[in-house]
């Protein structure tokens, strides 16, 4: 008795189409070479157990044939089948990993804020997809190819100059292609619109390979998407620049308007002046010689603030630092501005033990000439001026601060009126709004610092902080 | 050699022709007579013609630098001269005082100013005045008696402050230099201690000046030096 005894009840055809259903159902789970081997081998159990007689290979009938090819053609087609859709599912799975890793490198570059900061993240995200050691280079605006610090793919002698090839021919190069093989790293030059912007150098394991064309066009991917970014961050930059083209271009016109108008007025008071002196009889010759005089003040100052300023933009203010006395500067400051300071009270507190302090005495003449001048222009007449100065506890700094009793400075303009050109809204006519930017350049061309706040009591105050050091003695006799 | 002996002449080295002219307006009005040149070369030709008493000599010349013509007037002639220069050329104006020009303006610059300087170059062309008293507001010293008082009542100075005081005085009016104090006072190794200078003078301005913060004699020029203003003006 054997074990195919047992299955008396059925007909050995019946059996057959059992194994047919094993071999389709294989079909679902390995490839076509392992199906076929199946098929092979059910059949030639199927006759030795199955077809009488049992136990012994037996001559086919034309039945048994028939079901037989059925039996291999039904295996084969299933097998092929299925083998196709496996594939392409393999493919689908494959694109969409590859989609992903580009969804989360733009997601990664999108949330950085510098070009520096999208590059690191890109390469991160390589180094971990391909387990692979990255770095890219970029082409510098000196006109080479500079690697990024976030690289962890540090590229020596050889791979540098596969990496200057790639750049210069715009073709990848490296191990998988056929130029220069035998690096270590793979070099895919970063293109956009036929400029190559830089290079991707990817150092895959050395057991690595580049099987498929998917796992290459990824890479590809990332070189691309790299490429995107460093343009678009160089599109960012060119608008940039001219926007401060713009904005330069915009002072320029100001400077040419309120100079011209600047300028013309004294002259036009000048001209007119001139001529009816001319024809004068005496009756207002004083008047019209006060009218020159205030007229070509006015210009003298004007010109000077230009000047000034022109010498700051064009660094050729070289301060020549000796020992100062505050009250020295102020005398001379004050002496400066002659009639301009005429019906201001003008108060000054200095401390006995006042220190000497390191400054360049005719620019500080001028800041201070400045700072009174600005306080006379933007107060109501006759109100008073103070000018302090001491050691400053906190910092252990020089400070001399000219105080008014003005309207003040808004907190959201005391930044502001130290620019070029910055005029109070209430200014009333002349100047250029120069003469606080001059201070500025000034005491900082001396290692000072210059702030404006409120005056206690109302008003505005300006403070000139200079360093502090001690001199040498001085002999008795 | 000249028909009207007790006019001052005054030598004006300017290229610009109406600075010149100017210049001779405010000079004729004041008594001046007036010689002109326009270049270095010609305002040394013109001093060696025609010996004026004073020159006034703008530092910007075509031809040659104002602090060079100095030089080579100093060679020969001690006659006073007043260098003109603008703001921001505080190098070359001590350049000029130390290559000998006694004193210095910066344009633009009023005709009275002008005038109160020429006066003081004049002077120390005078015979010195040793031993007299010199008044300023209500300031006496006398230089014989090395006696200061204010208002009548004497002043204490020390040595110093006293050598500080004379040489200002004896050169009032006229602008001296911090290397020149420095080193009358203290001897040429002392010429770059400004700060002695400025210790000196503050303790010089609290003691004879009404408002030592806002001195009406003892005048600070701004990088250059101290000038003593005679009439408090």
């Amino acid at each position: 008795m054997t074990v195919a005894g047992s299955f008396a009840p059925f007909t050995y055809h019946a059996l057959g189409h059992v194994y047919l259903l094993v071999v389709i159902a294989l079909c679902l789970r390995v490839g076509r070479g392992p199906v076929l081997f199946a098929a092979i081998v059910s059949a030639v159990v199927w006759n030795y157990v199955f077809i009488p007689p049992h136990l012994s290979f037996s001559v086919l009938d034309f039945d048994d044939a028939l079901l037989l090819g059925i039996y291999f053609v039904v295996a084969l087609t299933a097998g092929q089948l299925t083998a196709r859709i496996r594939s392409q599912q393999r493919e689908e799975q494959q694109r969409e990993q590859r989609a992903t890793a580009l969804f989360h490198l733009t997601r990664a570059m999108a949330g950085a804020r510098t070009l520096d900061e999208a590059v690191d993240a890109a390469l991160r995200q390589a180094d971990e997809l391909f387990s692979a050691r990255t770095a890219a280079l970029l082409a510098g605006e000196k006109g080479g190819l500079a690697a990024h610090p976030a690289g962890s793919f540090h590229l020596r002698d050889k791979e540098r100059r596969v990496a200057e090839w790639v750049w210069r021919n715009g073709r990848e190069a490296g191990r998988f292609t056929e130029v220069s093989a035998t690096a270590a790293g793979l070099h895919l030059p970063m293109l956009r619109a036929g400029v190559c912007l830089g290079v991707f150098a990817v150092c895959l394991p050395p057991e690595a390979a580049l099987t498929t064309t998917e796992q290459r066009e990824l890479l590809e991917g990332f070189a691309a998407q790299i490429a995107l970014l460093v343009e678009r961050e160089q599109l960012r930059a060119a608008g940039e620049r001219e926007k401060l083209l713009a904005e330069s271009n915009r002072l320029h016109r100001t400077l040419l308007d309120s100079v011209s108008h600047e300028l013309r007025t004294p002259l036009a008071v000048l001209r007119s002046a001139a001529e009816n002196l001319g024809g004068d009889d005496g009756a207002r010759r004083a008047s019209l010689v006060a009218e020159i005089r205030m007229a070509t003040s006015r210009l003298d100052h004007l010109v000077a603030n230009l000047l000034d300023q022109t010498r700051l933009e064009s660094g050729a203010v070289q301060p020549q630092p000796d020992w100062c006395d505050v009250r020295d500067l102020i005398s001379a400051a004050r002496r400066g501005l002659g009639e301009a300071l005429a019906g201001r009270p003008l108060k000054t507190e200095i401390p006995d033990d006042m220190p000497l302090f390191m400054a360049d005495a005719p620019l500080m003449e001028h800041v201070l000439a400045n700072l009174l001048l600005n306080g006379v222009r933007h107060t109501p007449a006759g109100s008073p001026l103070t000018i302090t100065a001491g050691l400053d506890d906190g910092s252990g700094r020089v400070f001399i601060a000219v105080a008014d009793r003005g309207p003040g400075i808004p907190a959201e303009m005391r930044e502001h009126v130290f620019h070029k050109f910055c005029r109070g809204s209430e200014a009333r006519a002349g100047g250029l709004g120069l003469g606080l930017s001059i201070v500025r350049g000034f005491v900082l061309a001396q290692g000072g610092e210059v702030v404006a706040d409120d005056n206690p009591g109302g008003g505005a105050r300006f403070t000139v902080y200079l360093p502090h050091m001690l001199h040498g003695t001085v002999p008795n006799e | 050699m000249n028909g009207d002996a007790a006019k001052p002449k005054v030598l004006v080295v300017d290229d610009e022709m109406q600075i010149r002219r100017l210049l001779c307006f405010t000079l004729e009005d004041a008594g001046y007579e007036v010689c002109e040149a326009d270049t270095g070369h010609a305002g040394l030709a013109e001093v060696v013609h025609s010996h004026p008493d004073a020159i006034i000599l703008d530092l910007g010349l075509p031809d040659m630098n104002g602090v060079e013509v100095l030089k080579r007037l100093r060679e020969w002639s001690t006659t006073p001269v007043l260098i003109l220069s603008v703001f921001g050329q505080e190098g070359s104006k001590i350049a000029g005082l130390d290559a000998g020009a006694d004193d210095y303006l910066t344009k633009p610059f009023a005709g009275g100013e002008l005038l109160a300087r020429l006066r003081a170059l004049l002077r120390r062309t005078k015979p010195a005045e040793v031993g007299s008293v010199i008044q300023f507001g209500a300031i006496v010293m006398d230089l014989e008696r090395r006696r200061v008082t204010k208002g009548g009542q004497v002043v204490k100075l020390t040595a110093k402050e006293y050598a500080l005081l004379r040489l200002l005085v004896s050169h009032r009016d006229k602008v001296l230099t911090h290397r020149q104090i420095l080193n009358d006072l203290w001897g040429p190794k002392a010429e770059r201690q400004t700060h002695y200078l400025r210790v000196f003078m503050m303790r010089l301005r609290r003691k004879l000046e009404e408002e030592p913060d806002a001195p009406k004699y003892f005048q600070t020029e701004s990088g250059i030096g101290y000038r003593l203003v005679s009439d408090g003006s």
